[in-house]
């Protein structure tokens, strides 16, 4: 349960107080009774399967199991212009508009909905809410891999630079060469401590 | 023990197992025709997205025969027979002869004919014959029902192999914050909608704490798996308030 079943319901709601008002509408969505009419928007992002019920009220459903009737896919728009008669054809052959199944059903289905007087801006707002946050989800992803990216190859110059051509910072290597040299100075004042405190002794024992 | 085993809830009642239908059949007769409303007002409307989930997780198609059980006033029912087509079937019950008029009605002012038939049914002796539905479904009903075992068995029965039951009720808040607010409202306020509403403080009373004796998720999915389902699943909604439980017989 989520904000999707909220805004499904909602779309339900207002398209099926719509076709309430449409006996013709409505009887010839009722001939569909039972059928499944899948639209696929946004390249898949958004899927919602139509039910026509006995008297051509809608049921809107998230997921469906098994295969719809038909399938009718594309972007929003695209989908409201192939929906209308004078153009349809252009945005199928076009190749903006995808159907699959039965064509016949997802005809009458479209054309149906398209009579009706809808505000489909205003009810799509709701939907392309979905998409519009897919979109926004997928850019901000890119522009934190983009950032990652930029990140790594920012540091990467940065300490070249400060390391060859500024100077500033000493090369790795050297760094390493520095160290074991530390490392072989105090190894060196060791035993030189130790010869001396050697010498000391056997100064001491002679004296004795 | 004999007392014991035909003794059974009434809210926090324990009363006799053979009393307990009469006072719930009390209840249902008083609230009936109020139903509606107060389930919108109860919930504050998101018993609509419950039973949206419950219809998405039943997967019914077309030509299917659906058992719809303690239907009240046929939400459930209503969206199946729109699902199932004309060729399909949906058996629309309930115990309660008042309920099941007011949903009768209901659906026949919606235009539903053919694929919706009405019987007034006790969940715990289905009248129907072994392996005959695809799906069987009680929606906020378990809980009123005396021996839920023995009506769990008897879906069991009556599912075709493949088929699958589910079930909405109320269940147990899964945090603690949740249930201590949720106890307030259920106890204090509830009561008093019932009150103004529909005249009825008593029944919305037991409404809360049927609720609080009704088995939890896990018990209730162990429940469905004795009676013999398989793949019981639990989804939990609003926190735990509502669950579905959903088995299927393979």
């Amino acid at each position: 349960m989520s904000v999707r079943d909220l805004a499904l319901e909602g779309l339900e709601q207002s398209l099926n107080r719509v076709i309430g008002l449409d006996p013709l509408a409505g009887g010839r969505l009722a001939r569909l009774h039972g059928r499944v009419v899948r639209i696929e928007l946004g390249g898949g992002a958004v899927q919602l399967n139509f039910v026509p019920g006995h008297d051509g009220r809608l049921q809107i459903l998230g997921g469906i199991e098994g295969e719809p009737d038909c399938t009718l896919a594309g972007s929003p728009m695209d989908l409201m212009r192939a929906s209308d008669k004078s153009k349809g054809a252009a945005q199928l052959f076009a190749g903006n508009v995808r159907i699959d199944g039965d064509t016949r059903i997802a005809q009458s289905f479209s054309e149906t909905l398209a009579g009706l007087d809808i505000d489909w801006e205003e009810q799509l707002s709701r939907l392309t809410g979905d998409i519009a946050a897919h979109e926004i989800g997928r850019g901000a992803r890119a522009v934190l891999h983009e950032g990652t990216r930029i990140g790594r190859s920012m540091r990467d110059n940065l300490s070249e630079y400060l390391t060859e051509e500024a100077r500033l910072l000493p090369h790795r290597f050297e760094i390493e060469d520095f160290l074991s040299d530390v490392d072989g100075l105090r190894d060196d004042s060791e035993r030189l401590a130790a010869r001396i405190s050697l010498l000391e002794r056997r100064l001491r024992g002679d004296a004795s | 023990m004999a007392e014991k085993e035909h003794s059974t809830h009434f809210g926090y009642r324990t009363v006799d197992a053979a009393e307990k239908d009469g006072l719930v059949r009390g209840v249902f007769d008083s609230v009936a025709s109020k139903y509606d409303v107060m389930n919108d007002l109860m919930s504050l409307g998101i018993h609509r997205l419950w039973k949206r989930f419950a219809i998405e997780l039943a997967g019914v198609r077309r030509g299917q025969r659906v058992l719809d059980l303690a239907s009240g006033t046929g939400d459930l029912a209503d969206r199946f027979a729109d699902l199932v087509g004309p060729e399909g079937l949906v058996l629309m019950t309930d115990i309660n002869a008042a309920m099941l008029g007011v949903g009768r009605d209901r659906m026949l002012n919606r235009g539903h004919a053919g694929n919706l038939v009405y019987a007034q049914v006790n969940a715990e002796t289905l009248p129907v014959p072994d392996d005959s539905f695809d799906l069987i479904t009680i929606a906020f009903g378990l809980r009123n029902v005396t021996d839920k075992a023995e009506a769990l068995s008897g879906m069991y029965q009556a599912l075709k192999p493949g088929g699958r039951a589910l079930i909405l009720e109320f269940s147990k808040p899964l945090n603690k914050p949740l249930e201590k607010l949720y106890d307030l409202y259920s106890f204090k306020l509830l009561p008093k909608i019932g009150q103004i509403v529909a005249k009825d403080a008593d029944s919305y009373r037991y409404l809360a704490e049927s609720i609080r004796m009704h088995p939890n998720q896990s018990t209730l999915k162990g429940m469905m798996e004795d009676a013999g389902f398989e793949r019981c699943d639990v989804h939990n909604l609003t926190g735990g308030i509502v669950a579905v439980h959903r088995g299927f017989k393979l």
